[in-house]
Formats: structure tokens, C-alpha cells, sequence
């Protein structure tokens, strides 16, 4: 059976300066509630095939045209499968499940840095408090008696030692008594160098 | 600007806990129990090195005086008045005042009394303490003062000769009382000193 809608899409086309009839009016006013209804989401669910090809032409022409707009959370799903995807989780998963969201993402991101820095600085004030409070007991600590041994007095710079005193005839004997003093010094600086400076 | 005050809290961290862990090493046991000689007050290289050079000097001045060259030897004698000893080595002091001793006797052989008095009491008011080379120099000291009284003898002043023989009188005092109390201070370290 033929329909006006088979008339409209299977008639020759009409002049474009020919006045549109009563019929093509109706049928465009008719079009035009039918995509006002599908923009707002309210499709029938019921529709001729011409109807329902027309219908999918002027979506595509108005999503082509650049102004259509995604709803918020669509844009999200298809963000984060295609996120999913490029890490190779499974796409079958939900849009939500696997995949951190980049909102929950950036709000740690910004946490962390803050996260380790305070735990560096009290690990720093625990550190410089340990400092603080065992010196004083270092310090009030009896001191651990160290073995010094004292250093042979042949080793050491000193006075010249003379078995008793110079006498007038020995006055002007400089030269025996330097010898005496380099000979003793000189042993004692041996005697230290070949015990590496150690007593 | 976060990232720079993780970095700090970073680097403190590290620090402190740094701090605390080298403040840890010494109980550790790993500490020197012994302690090496101080290095100023051994015998070093300097004070051989000094000795040495006096002790050549010495011997020159010797050989010149065998050889009969009085003044050669003065001057090498002199030479040991202008050797550098470590600082604070007391074998220096020691050392000039007998090079001072045996250059003033040497000024005197020459007839140069007025510069071996002068060699001596540079000598006498350089010197630290007690010892038996501040008592020797006294001693030469004694000995100037004689040779001036017979030169003055010769010069038929008595009265300056007698002063001059005081004079002489007083310096070996000087020497024997010095020496004595040295005597004295040794014979009574010599119970404690271990054999």
C-alpha cells in the first residue's frame, strides 16, 4: 500500500520555486516535532522506515555541523576505555572498574609529593631530637679512661742534661759536649722512627 | 615550589639521620686506646738537622784553632748563633750558651775583651733558667774580668784592677753557687730514678 510518505521520497522532485502544498507542510511540521522529541531524548519508539532514515540523516548532519555535545559522564566512559585500552587492560571490564579515574588519579598525585615530604621532615625532627637528647648524657657519661702511654723521655726535645758541672779547664770544651748532645738526641730520634712514633 | 621542599625535607632527613649514625661510631669500640707522641715535643728532623749543623760548625772552628787561625774560627763558632732551632726546643738555649763560652774565649785570645764581655752578657740575659752552661759562661765571664785586671795592672791601674779582680770574684761565685744548687738538685733525684 502507498503511503504520502512514499509520495514525498519516490516523486519526482518538485521545482524549488514551486509553492509546497498543504500536505508537504503538515508532513514537515510533523519531521520537525519528531526531531525536536529525539534531541531531547524523547524518541518514539515507533516510526515509519522514511521517518526513522530521515531521522538518522539530520543526527548525523547536526553532529557533523559541530555542535553537539556529549554529556559529562559519556565523555568520561569513553576516555577512560580508551585509556584501558592503550595500557591493555580489558575492554570488557566496566568504565569505571579497572581503571583509576583521572580525577581520583590527579587528586593523588597532588597528595603524594606533601606525603613524602612530611614524612621526611619528621623523620628529620625525630632524628635532630635523638641528637638533642643524648648528648647530655655523653656528656655526663664518665669518660673512658684512655691508655696513654706516655711518651720515653729520650724521644722528647729537652734540657741538656749534664753529669755536673763544667769545669774551668773544660770551659771552652764546646766541641765534646755538642757531640755528646747530638749523639743522645740522635738515638732517641731513631729509636722513635723505627718504632713508627709508638711508644 | 612543592618539589623544592621535598627536596629539602629530603636532604634534612639525610642529614640528620647521618648525624646520628656517625654520632653512633665511637661506642663502637673501634677508638684508639693509645695515644702517639705529640709531634712538638719529640726529637724531630729540625732539631738533628740544627744539632748536626752546630756540631759541624764546632769542628771547623776547632780544626781553625789547631791550624792557628783564631778569627776563622770565631767566625765559624759565631755561625752557631744564627742557627734555627724548632721553636720552644730547649736544647737551643743550651747549645748558643756554650757556642757563646767558647766564642768569648776566643774574643780573649785575640785581646777582643770589650766584644767577649759583650758575647757573655747577651748570653747571661737571654738565658731561661739555672744550668750548668749559664754557670760556665759565669766562669768565662770571670775570666774577662781577669784579663782586664792584668791589663789594667799592666797599665799600672791598680784601682780598676781591683775592681776588675771583684768583679772576677763575683761572676765565679755566681758560677759556683749555680753549679752547687744543680749538684744539690740532682743528688736529690738520683734516690727516685730507677736503675
Amino acid at each position: 500500500m502507498s503511503t504520502d510518505d512514499d509520495d514525498i521520497l519516490s516523486a519526482p522532485v518538485p521545482d524549488p520555486d514551486a509553492e509546497p502544498t498543504a500536505a508537504e507542510r503538515a508532513h514537515a511540521r510533523t519531521f520537525a516535532d519528531l526531531v525536536d522529541k529525539t534531541l531531547s531524548g524523547r524518541t518514539p519508539p515507533a516510526m515509519s522506515a522514511d521517518d526513522r532514515a530521515l531521522l538518522e540523516v539530520a543526527t548525523v548532519i547536526r553532529a557533523t555541523s559541530g555542535g553537539l555535545e556529549l554529556a559529562p559522564q559519556r565523555t568520561r566512559s569513553i576516555v577512560e576505555d580508551a585509556l584501558r585500552q592503550a595500557i591493555g587492560a580489558n575492554s570488557a571490564a566496566t568504565s569505571m572498574g579497572g581503571v583509576t579515574p583521572i580525577t581520583a588519579a590527579k587528586s593523588r598525585r597532588r597528595w603524594v609529593p606533601w606525603a613524602i615530604a612530611a614524612t621526611s621532615s619528621i623523620v628529620a625532627v625525630a632524628a635532630i631530637m635523638m641528637l638533642w637528647l643524648r648528648t647530655p648524657k655523653q656528656l655526663a657519661a664518665p669518660v673512658a679512661p684512655v691508655a696513654q702511654q706516655e711518651t720515653p723521655a729520650n724521644w722528647k726535645s729537652r734540657p741538656v742534661e749534664l753529669p755536673g758541672p763544667i769545669t774551668r779547664d773544660k770551659s771552652g770544651d764546646a766541641l765534646s759536649r755538642i757531640d755528646y748532645i747530638f749523639a743522645d738526641r740522635l738515638e732517641g730520634f731513631r729509636e722513635r722512627r723505627l718504632r713508627g712514633g709508638k711508644p | 615550589m612543592t618539589r623544592v621542599f621535598v627536596i629539602l625535607a629530603l636532604t634534612l632527613g639525610m642529614f640528620a639521620a647521618g648525624c646520628t649514625s656517625h654520632d653512633r661510631e665511637p661506642a663502637g669500640g673501634s677508638q684508639s686506646v693509645t695515644r702517639v707522641a705529640e709531634p712538638d715535643d719529640v726529637i724531630d728532623q729540625d732539631l738533628m738537622i740544627a744539632l748536626a749543623q752546630a756540631k759541624n760548625f764546632h769542628h771547623k772552628a776547632k780544626v781553625y784553632i789547631s791550624d792557628g787561625k783564631p778569627a776563622e774560627a770565631t767566625a765559624s763558632v759565631r755561625e752557631i748563633l744564627s742557627l734555627r732551632f724548632p721553636a720552644g726546643a730547649p736544647e737551643a738555649e743550651d747549645v748558643r750558651l756554650d757556642a757563646r763560652a767558647l766564642l768569648a774565649k776566643l774574643l780573649v785570645s785575640q785581646g777582643q775583651l770589650d766584644e767577649a764581655m759583650r758575647t757573655v752578657d747577651e748570653g747571661l740575659a737571654q738565658a731561661q733558667r739555672e744550668t750548668f752552661f749559664v754557670a760556665n759562661l759565669h766562669t768565662v765571664q770571670g775570666e774577662i774580668h781577669e784579663a782586664r785586671a792584668a791589663n789594667f795592672d799592666s797599665e799600672n791601674d791598680k784601682a780598676k784592677a781591683i775592681e776588675e779582680r771583684r768583679a772576677a770574684i763575683t761572676s765565679y761565685d755566681r758560677s759556683i753557687q749555680i753549679n752547687t744548687a744543680l749538684q744539690k738538685s740532682l743528688l736529690q733525684k738520683k734516690p727516685t730514678e730507677p736503675r
